[in-house]
């Protein structure tokens, strides 16, 4: 990972009465547009990941997916395969299950078997692969 | 949010005394975040939800042959042992001692079966992933039930009503075949299980009364019970674990309960139950699972072995926790008051050695103890609505 690829994307995010409110990507933006509900984003200079959770809203300890749409930006090469994965930095530990991504084609990808499974913030880590190596982007989720 | 709330008062136009004019709420105010938070715990009881990985799951059929073989103790080797003997609806469906003895001694407590269905892992180290195989792993454990595959199905066979209830249940009489028979068993023994449900709570009571703006209502909860809310949602942050209307997030951690078993044996808790639930050949992969999507398996399908899991158990709902005395997977805190001092007291070096980090010592006053203990007293119905009753 180079040094561009440390690059964290921390989103904020709200929390509603009982619903969890990522920050919605602009709905202007082509990436991801596609994706039904709520959306969240991780992007660095050369990528954008839009993702919604399915189901949602995210229930702390309950199991969900994510939609993903992965867009290079500026002249990147598309990535060969996407890993999705989330830790809880306050608390020192990763979630209880590792997903698996299934790529659904256009830039398009579904990741099962994640699960929160206690309230916080939460940083999603999608780790891209790329022809020029691994980059690494962040969503920071504040679960209620 | 920093501004406070007087109880539901003032949640309707920032009122202290409701519009009923009722006296203003004893105890505690709660921020907005709090009230979210304990809103969170309910409502109770959840609608039912059949296992689609027990095609018997609410057949009353089944559910009656579930509560005779549950009864029977025919089916240990010895013939004395059944799964009531250690499952006792007073206690919640526990045995009041530290740790389990059936045919021998064993090294965990007895885990209660009331809203035993809403679980997703079951036994302390989550070893199973489904009621079925955990109603199965007693009858062929031989320091509990003592049989095996070939005793239980033999048990069936041999009787006259046993052998018609099990035809009545799944539409042919037990076959030759030891495995299916068996797990035939376990499956009605699942079904009967699904039935044991916790009844409405003073807690419950509360809670509602909070969501629906009865000030009145909300006044008739203890004011220890509501000062123990307070701190198990506030300083103590208890639901960070023990979340939702179940009071539990169904996974595991190590919470400083010492993991040795016995002289020169370890209790590995969780780290062995992932092992053991992704081996099982009733797990919810297997050619058990009556789920032919395997939706169901989602969980067993992506759970992780870490090495943080040695020496975590499996976080229990607090519901009906006052008649499930002694606590902990080794039963070695005898009342509540010692798991809330423990929780007070923890030994903060011993955590955080070589796991994560969320639990710090509480360092509770005896009055917030009190209150504490109250709180989860608050969780356990009245005998008369308690976990014998049926959810179905």
């Amino acid at each position: 990972m180079d040094a561009r690829a440390r690059q964290v994307n921390a989103f904020p995010v709200a929390v509603a009465v009982g619903t969890l409110l990522l920050v919605a990507a602009d709905a202007s933006r082509a990436c991801g547009e596609a994706l039904r509900g709520t959306t969240g984003r991780a992007e660095n200079a050369r990528y954008e990941i839009v993702f919604a959770a399915v189901p949602a809203p995210l229930a702390a300890g309950k199991l969900f997916s994510l939609d993903l749409a992965v867009c290079p930006r500026g002249g990147a090469a598309a990535p060969n395969a996407l890993a999705v994965d989330a830790t809880m930095p306050e608390h020192r530990h990763g979630m209880n299950y590792r997903p698996t991504v299934v790529a659904r084609g256009t830039g398009t990808y579904r990741a099962d078997g994640l699960m929160f499974h206690m309230p916080g913030r939460w940083d999603l880590l999608f780790d891209l692969v790329t022809p020029a190596g691994t980059e690494r982007l962040t969503a920071t989720v504040l679960l209620e | 949010m920093n501004r406070r709330y007087s109880g539901l008062a003032a949640l309707v136009a920032g009122l202290v005394v409701g519009a009923t004019g009722a006296e203003p709420v004893a105890g505690p105010s709660f921020t907005a975040p709090e009230v979210r938070a304990i809103l969170a715990h309910g409502p109770w009881p959840p609608p039912w939800q059949s296992d689609p990985s027990n095609r018997v799951s609410g057949q009353p059929a089944s559910i009656a042959f579930g509560e005779r073989l549950f009864n029977d103790p025919r089916l240990s080797r010895p013939g004395t042992i059944a799964c009531a003997s250690c499952h006792l609806p007073p206690r919640s469906f526990t045995d009041g001692l530290p740790r389990a003895h059936g045919l021998a001694a064993t090294d965990r407590n007895t885990l209660g079966l009331a809203n035993v269905r809403r679980q997703r892992w079951f036994g302390w180290d989550g070893a199973n992933d489904n009621l079925w195989a955990q109603s199965l792993r007693p009858l062929l454990d031989p320091r509990e039930m003592g049989g095996d595959l070939a005793h239980v199905a033999a048990v069936v066979r041999a009787d006259a009503d046993l052998r018609e209830r099990y035809r009545e249940s799944f539409g042919a009489p037990p076959s030759a075949a030891d495995e299916p028979v068996a797990v035939d068993v376990a499956k009605a023994l699942a079904a009967y299980q699904e039935t044991l449900a916790t009844g409405r709570t003073p807690f419950d009571e509360f809670r509602d009364a909070l969501a629906r703006g009865d000030d009145r209502g909300a006044a008739r909860y203890p004011a220890p019970a509501r000062r123990g809310l307070a701190l198990f949602v506030g300083k103590g942050r208890c639901n960070v674990c023990h979340l939702g209307p179940d009071f539990t997030n169904g996974e595991f951690h190590d919470i400083g309960i010492p993991f040795f078993a016995g002289p020169g044996r370890v209790d590995a808790g969780r780290h062995e139950g992932v092992r053991r639930v992704r081996a099982s050949r009733y797990n919810l992969l297997g050619p058990f699972n009556d789920d032919s999507t395997r939706q169901t398996a989602t969980a067993t399908r992506h759970v992780a072995a870490e090495h943080r899991n040695f020496g975590e158990f499996r976080v229990p709902s607090l519901r009906d926790v006052a008649r499930t005395a002694p606590y902990m997977h080794n039963g070695s805190l005898a009342t509540l008051r010692d798991v809330v001092r423990h929780y007070s007291e923890l030994d903060e070096e011993r955590l955080h050695a070589d796991g994560e980090q969320i639990l710090r010592p509480l360092r509770l006053t005896d009055a917030e103890i009190d209150d504490l203990v109250a709180f989860l007293e608050s969780l356990s119905a009245s005998q008369a609505n308690s976990s014998t009753s049926r959810s179905r």
